[in-house]
């Protein structure tokens, strides 16, 4: 009887891998490099998953804390960006469970179904046709963020690492443990939900 | 369901696969059935024009990374976590 082994997981290299390494063995002055990497990033995604400033810079410390305490546990088997975003996302999920703040309500999924093909009962308005550098202001990227701040947590999340922060679908389903099928379906309600915000924000202002 | 404007029901079907259309995700066969049907139904080329459009809006949207700098307190805090003390 042979002794059933698991094949060994393909080693991730990336721009971080060199740095990272440095670290674990023993090097960590150098994480300081590593913080100015990702700072403004994290920070960045971090207000979009806190809506208080003050929450936010928690959220990018304790995302910092965890990924220096656990970092001797990377297995260099995503790339280093995704392991931090998924330690970025475990941390803020977990500081949301621990507030005061009351439950995020679910989006009303058969209202965004309706406002589908079925309620769009025009021809397609100039602004989807407009080149972007006519449409971006700072009044529309703040409509926007509005927006995505409106989303229930658990479509901006995937909204947000998919359209904003740029990771792929499979990325996103493995920095969030869910499969790539249900990243796919809750990116297309946030979509959805977002493209309605910004219909009416054309059409009447908001 | 079937589309209110055009009442055909592959409307709501394809209308839920324009995203996986944008992101190129779909099989060619499928691609090739949207874009037909979208040549032909205005509500779901309506559909898929501001969809199309508000992916390529949050995009931009995330280039521009949040307009604030980093809090002073945040960096503060930052820079003494990224002197952590050695190991024992």
């Amino acid at each position: 009887m042979t002794t059933a082994t698991l094949p060994a997981r393909k080693k991730i290299v990336d721009s971080d891998t060199e740095l990272v390494r440095a670290i674990i063995a023993g090097q960590t002055d150098k994480f300081d490099e590593l913080v100015r990497r990702y700072e403004h990033r994290l920070y960045s995604f971090s207000r979009r998953m806190c809506r208080e400033e003050a929450d936010a810079e928690d959220m990018v410390q304790e995302t910092f804390l965890n990924a220096f305490r656990y970092l001797g546990e990377f297995r260099y088997e995503t790339r280093f960006r995704n392991w931090l975003y998924r330690i970025a996302v475990s941390t803020g999920l977990k500081k949301k469970r621990r507030s005061k703040f009351a439950p995020e309500r679910e989006l009303p999924l058969d209202d965004l179904e309706t406002a589908g093909a079925g309620e769009l009962n025009e021809e397609t308005p100039a602004w989807a046709r407009a080149p972007l550098e006519r449409l971006l202001n700072e009044e529309l990227l703040a409509v926007l963020n509005e927006a995505i701040l409106a989303l229930p947590e658990k479509h901006r999340i995937v909204v947000v690492l998919r359209d904003l922060e740029g990771f792929s679908t499979e990325e996103a389903a493995q920095i969030l443990g869910l499969s790539a099928a249900n990243v796919k379906v809750r990116l297309h309600r946030a979509r959805s939900f977002l493209r309605d915000k910004l219909r009416g924000y054309f059409a009447h202002g908001m | 369901m079937e589309c209110k404007l055009t009442g055909d029901i592959r409307c709501h079907e394809l209308c839920e696969r324009l995203s996986e259309y944008i992101d190129r995700e779909l099989a060619p066969s499928l691609c090739r059935e949207i874009e037909r049907h979208v040549a032909g139904c205005p509500a779901c080329r309506c559909c898929l024009e501001t969809l199309r459009q508000t992916v390529a809006l949050c995009h931009r949207a995330g280039r521009h990374r949040i307009a604030a700098p980093l809090p002073r307190r945040l960096k503060a805090r930052l820079r003494s976590l990224a002197k952590p003390p050695a190991a024992p």
